[in-house]
């Protein structure tokens, strides 16, 4: 069922492309209904699924996965409707086609294991779906202002200067972005932190999942890595005046720092939140 | 009905010419008054600018109108008509319409793809619409060169690129910091191009403006005659350098005023702001080198030079595409144009239908006579309706006949099969039909009928 939103974002992002090189305006509506078609039948398709579990799939990595491009999608629509700028389209629908090709291409949803539960698990989980929504889009917009930072520098004004919105809107965006995925990624650890305590005493003292729950788990050790590195960002924006191209580096490593914890690690070497 | 254009442009004639037919000065209004009481074109459109003057007229005899709107040229500005003939071109019907597309979209201009042409026109077509001078063929022919200049402005580059040198710097200004108010610009140098320069800047937007230089009465005096701005002596140069954003240099000097390590010192204490800085001087103000430093956006005059130039290549490449754009809106402002052709025939023929009803009731009309009213009012109604279904579909396959053969084949086979009378001579009739909404008023009609 997830092949449908698949297939609108892979044409959402063929017509992205194509408005990126093009620039006719009526190519551009077209991407973005595309965009909003794919969103909306993957609304659907997430509706259905909680209806099937009685639960929001979240809980399973799979799942977790679907709903992180949702909630990208969406946050993806917002900013290009508040800001009325296409150009960063072209950057992220490739990662949501990516993404979401995982759960199109894995079916069947997880059921939520009966450890996870209460609404503590639940902020953990929306939080940091959030969380990493935003350093996506801090790390678009971080490499498209280190494209346009180039061109300026190089006095060679080309194919991004035509394109992209300036400099000091770029890293305006990336420092909301990072303020506000900073903020989720935050509450979301220290939730999940607080939920792991109270399940290890409680209901969780048998699974040995709950047991693993500790910084030496890479899951989590690599969570509270990221929180060090969006933290230091944050801190050096304000102190020591690393905005523009130090802050767009830093936004890019910290996404993949995330992208590598959200899948790989999740599926291969976590022992505490393969659920 | 034909379409003519006669004028003169950049293309054709010297400036020195261009100044003294300048309808602008001596008002287009009146111009379109004078023309029209010429009597030689039915609508009139005048658009003139610095770079060129164009009449537009629909009139009914080209050659004819040609001859007096030449005429017209050199009696409303004073200039002989031997002067003016060897530079004046005129061309009729759908080139009218190609050469003003082309002049809408900025193919015609003396910079590539300039934007403001399109406002100009559109300005040359609302004061001859108040001088009503302006009529439905001219009308539609406006209406779609403002589409064509639109189109072409959204759906190619031919528009985009600054190409001037205080453009290109305004622009990359934008490029760095976006909406330009609110940032403060410092000049460095209180010579003339720092004045313009300076100028140019106030008009973006730019409010805060410093300038600073050796001689701080010269800086006071450039500030004064700027107006709104604040002058500073050398001693505060740093400071000033500080709180800027964008920074132009052009002093005189013969050696580097800002070298890489003095940039680096003023850099610190900004936290990395971003300093724009245009360095306009020849030879240069600002140590090459600066431009390393992180957020440092060092462009001299020659650099800015080049960004120019490669826009202009850029918006020749696009000129392709706008052409395309124009071909397509000349043949569907052709089509519409062409149908034209068949409305005397139209009119000619409801006429003739007409004509035959009215005869016919007035032939019966002793039969008729015992009715009572109310049943002849029925049969006038009734014969009505049934000479306008008659009439309703060859009239609509007429007016959507494209090509000008086929108007013209069908039109003369009307003409034969009808007996119809020289339909070329119609076009009061045309104005009548117009204003009633396209009805031939019927005969005696006693009471209000529904139709």
């Amino acid at each position: 069922m997830n092949l449908i939103p698949l297939g609108l974002y892979a044409a959402a992002m063929v017509a992205y492309a194509w408005h990126f090189t093009q620039r006719l305006p009526a190519i551009g509506r077209s991407a973005t209904t595309l965009l909003v078609a794919a969103a909306l039948s993957h609304t659907f398709v997430i509706g259905m699924q909680t209806m099937e579990l009685g639960d929001v799939p979240v809980a399973g990595a799979t799942s977790a996965i679907s709903t992180f491009v949702w909630l990208l999608a969406l946050s993806y629509l917002y900013v290009e409707m508040t800001t009325d700028e296409r150009a960063m389209g072209v950057f992220i629908l490739p990662l949501l086609v990516a993404l979401q090709a995982i759960p199109a291409f894995r079916p069947g949803v997880e059921g939520r294991a009966a450890v996870l539960r209460g609404p503590l698990f639940g902020v953990h989980v929306s939080s940091l779906l959030f969380a990493y929504a935003s350093f996506a889009l801090a790390c678009v917009i971080g490499i498209t202002y280190v494209l346009l930072f180039k061109e300026i520098k190089a006095k060679h004004l080309g194919f991004f200067y035509a394109r992209l919105p300036s400099l000091q809107v770029l890293d305006r965006m990336n420092q909301r972005a990072i303020v506000i995925g900073w903020i989720f990624l935050t509450i979301g650890m220290i939730v999940g932190g607080v939920w792991a305590a109270q399940a290890r005493g409680g209901y969780g003292a048998g699974d040995p999942r709950v047991q693993a729950m500790s910084l030496e788990d890479p899951k989590i050790f690599v969570a509270l890595l990221c929180w060090l590195v969006y933290s230091f960002e944050l801190f050096a924006a304000r102190r020591i005046g690393w905005g523009g191209r130090r802050a767009a580096y830093l936004s890019t490593l910290g996404f993949v720092i995330v992208l590598f914890n959200f899948v790989p690690i999740t599926y291969f070497f976590s022992k505490s939140h393969n659920f | 009905m034909q379409i003519l254009l006669v004028g003169i442009s950049h293309r054709t004639a010297p400036v020195e010419l261009r100044e003294r037919i300048d309808f602008q000065a001596r008002g287009v209004a009146d111009a379109l008054r004078a023309l029209a009481g010429r009597g030689s074109a039915r609508e009139a459109v005048v658009v003139s600018t610095c770079n060129r003057a164009e009449l537009y007229v629909a009139c009914d005899e080209a050659a004819a109108a040609r001859q007096d709107l030449v005429r017209f040229l050199s009696d409303f500005n004073g200039v002989a008509a031997g002067e003016i003939a060897p530079h004046v071109y005129d061309v009729a019907d759908l080139d009218v319409a190609r050469h003003l597309f082309r002049v809408a979209a900025g193919l015609d201009s003396l910079v590539m793809g300039e934007p403001q042409i399109l406002g100009q026109v559109k300005d040359a077509h609302t004061i001859a619409t108040d001088a009503h001078t302006s009529g439905p063929v001219l009308n539609r022919l406006f209406h779609s060169s403002f589409a064509v200049g639109k189109r072409v402005r959204t759906e190619t580059g031919l528009g985009s690129g600054a190409v001037s040198v205080s453009y290109a710097a305004v622009a990359l200004a934008r490029k760095i910091f976006g909406d330009l108010t609110g940032w403060s610009v410092a000049v460095i140098g209180a010579g003339e191009m720092g004045k313009l320069t300076a100028l140019h800047m106030k008009s973006h937007a730019l409010s805060r403006i410093t300038i600073v230089s050796r001689t701080m009465a010269h800086a006071a005096r450039t500030a004064e005659a700027i107006g709104g701005a604040s002058a500073a002596p050398w001693e505060e140069l740093d400071a000033v350098l500080g709180a800027s954003d964008i920074v132009i240099t052009a002093t005189g000097a013969a050696a580097p005023i800002l070298t890489k390590a003095h940039i680096e010192s003023v850099m610190r204490p900004r936290r990395n702001r971003p300093l724009f800085i245009i360095d306009i001087a020849m030879p240069r103000d600002v140590e090459a080198a600066a431009g390393e430093i992180e957020q440092v956006f060092l462009y001299n005059i020659d650099d800015l030079q080049a960004t120019v130039r490669e826009n202009l290549a850029r918006r020749a490449s696009e000129v392709a595409r706008a052409e395309t754009i124009v071909n397509e809106e000349v043949e569907k402002f052709g089509g519409w144009f062409r149908s034209r052709g068949a409305i005397p025939t139209v009119v000619a023929l409801r006429e003739r239908f007409e004509a035959i009803r009215r005869a016919e009731l007035e032939r019966l009309d002793f039969k008729l006579s015992s009715l009572p009213p109310e049943a002849r009012a029925r049969v006038d109604e009734i014969t009505h309706l049934i000479v306008e279904k008659l009439l309703l579909t060859p009239t609509e396959q007429l007016k959507a006949l494209g090509g000008s053969d086929t108007v013209g084949a069908y039109t003369e086979a009307l003409t034969r099969l009808f007996a119809l009378t020289d339909p070329q001579a119609d076009d009061q009739a045309e104005q009548d039909r117009a204003a009633k909404g396209g009805r031939v008023e019927p005969f005696k009609r006693p009471t209000g009928g529904r139709r």
